[in-house]
């Protein structure tokens, strides 16, 4: 089963900009993955600071860790948005296993 | 009798020192000022907003300023931006609207007081800015491949940059006791030299103050703390324990700053007692000059915006880990 978010609809112009925005984003993505979802992220449309998909991404792998990211889908990205939610994932997994490895 | 206080030939970020030493000067003490505007020659955006955000703030005082002798052509592109809302003028050139307006290439001074202003904000701006340049049409139809236009390419640096720079501005800022401060931004195109500049003011902590006990940190200056700031990975929450409602990964700063280099362009960033300048001199302030809080001034080539890719701006990563990701 699977949840959609479209970020388009949250966009200004073509840009999903702040973490004001993606933060009640992330609690809705929380809530579908709670219940068992995959979470799809729709990026169509849309470029994202790297802000934005820290607190969006970056926040589910802060609090759930990296196994998080099987459960996640992104869709539609951008060159630059992929290379900024690889770039994200991969920091802030780094990030976690290092405050997870004592 | 109010105090007097004369403003220098050039309110800008080339002369930051002079711009916050008046500034100061206008904020000490108490009761009502009055600013002689008889040098004043050019103000930039970020001398603009460095003004305004004085202004406001004795007003928010309930001190009263007035402005005596300045020209007609600085009284009208002050006055075309904002900077006098609330301000009494004596003996000073006619209003804005009869002669010298430059609608064409500035959008005018704005406060935010509050992170949830900041992407209609950051939008807003840009877009009326980027609206302004000549030769540019906001509809043009799209480019079938990519779906943006011409303006859509111009607009999203400059969004980005400013959805950064004002969130970092209404969020770090407000810490450590200065739950209540905003952020001034001001913004123009000078169409002769297809440069853009934007100033970002804020009257909050200061770099410092949000960086204090941070290990990059060695030593307590202004100087280091901006220093450190323009690093990538260091933030003044990237590092707290987990599950917090937010944390920053340090690196929206560090990015705005390849953005403006990359499009031609450099930061400036005072705070406390010290400037640096991405492009130029970095040091303390001159003459004792302080500012409480943090204003950058942000220059780039207009030519240069469209090639921005932020994949390229991003850090590089030097960890080990490769998550998988799933892309459809």
């Amino acid at each position: 089963m699977r949840s959609q978010i479209t970020l388009n609809q949250y966009a200004r112009g073509h840009m999903v900009g702040t973490r004001h925005t993606a933060s009640p984003l992330r609690d809705e993505a929380e809530k579908a993955l709670a219940r068992g979802y995959e979470v799809v992220l729709d990026f169509a449309g849309v470029e994202a600071t790297q802000s934005f998909v820290d607190e969006l991404v970056g926040g589910l792998i802060l609090r759930h860790g990296p196994d998080i990211l099987s459960r996640l889908i992104f869709r539609a990205c951008s060159d630059d948005v992929r290379a900024i939610i690889e770039f994200v994932a991969a920091d802030r997994c780094d990030q976690y296993l290092k405050a997870h490895s004592h | 009798m109010p105090k007097t206080i004369t403003l220098p030939p050039y309110l800008s970020a080339r002369s930051a020192d002079d711009t916050v030493a008046v500034c100061g000067l206008l904020l000490e003490g108490g009761g009502a000022v009055l600013v002689d505007a008889s040098r004043l020659k050019f103000a930039d955006p970020f001398g603009l907003a460095m003004l305004g955000a004085t202004f406001q703030m004795l007003r928010d005082v309930e001190r009263t300023v007035q402005v005596c002798g300045l020209g007609a052509a600085a009284a009208g592109y002050l006055g075309r931006m904002d900077v006098f809302e609330g301000v009494e003028r004596v003996d000073c050139g006619p209003p804005a609207n009869q002669r010298h307006n430059r609608g064409d290439s500035l959008v005018e001074l704005t406060r935010l007081d509050t992170p949830q202003e900041v992407d209609q904000a950051a939008y807003r701006l840009a877009h009326a800015l980027v609206g302004h340049l000549p030769g540019i049409d906001p509809d043009e139809p799209p480019d079938e491949m990519s779906g943006y236009t011409t303006f859509d390419r111009l607009v999203e640096p400059i969004q980005y940059a400013l959805s950064e720079l004002l969130e970092n501005a209404l969020t770090h800022a407000r810490g450590h006791g200065f739950a209540h401060a905003s952020v001034w931004v001001a913004s123009q195109h000078y169409p002769s030299s297809g440069i853009i500049r934007l100033g970002v003011v804020d009257n909050g902590c200061g770099i410092l103050a949000s960086l204090r006990g941070h290990p990059e940190l060695k030593h307590e200056r202004h100087l280091e703390a901006i220093l450190a700031a323009l690093q990538p990975r260091v933030s003044c929450n990237r590092d707290l324990r987990l599950n917090l409602e937010s944390v920053n990964q340090g690196v929206g700063l560090t990015t705005t700053c390849r953005i403006a280099e990359h499009a031609g362009g450099r930061l400036v960033i005072v705070s406390g007692d010290a400037r640096h300048d991405t492009a130029g001199k970095s040091g303390e302030l001159a003459g004792h000059a302080y500012w409480q809080g943090t204003a950058i001034a942000l220059e780039c080539r207009r030519v240069g915006l469209p090639d921005i890719r932020y994949r390229e701006l991003l850090p590089a990563y030097e960890g080990q880990y490769r998550p998988g990701l799933r892309f459809e």
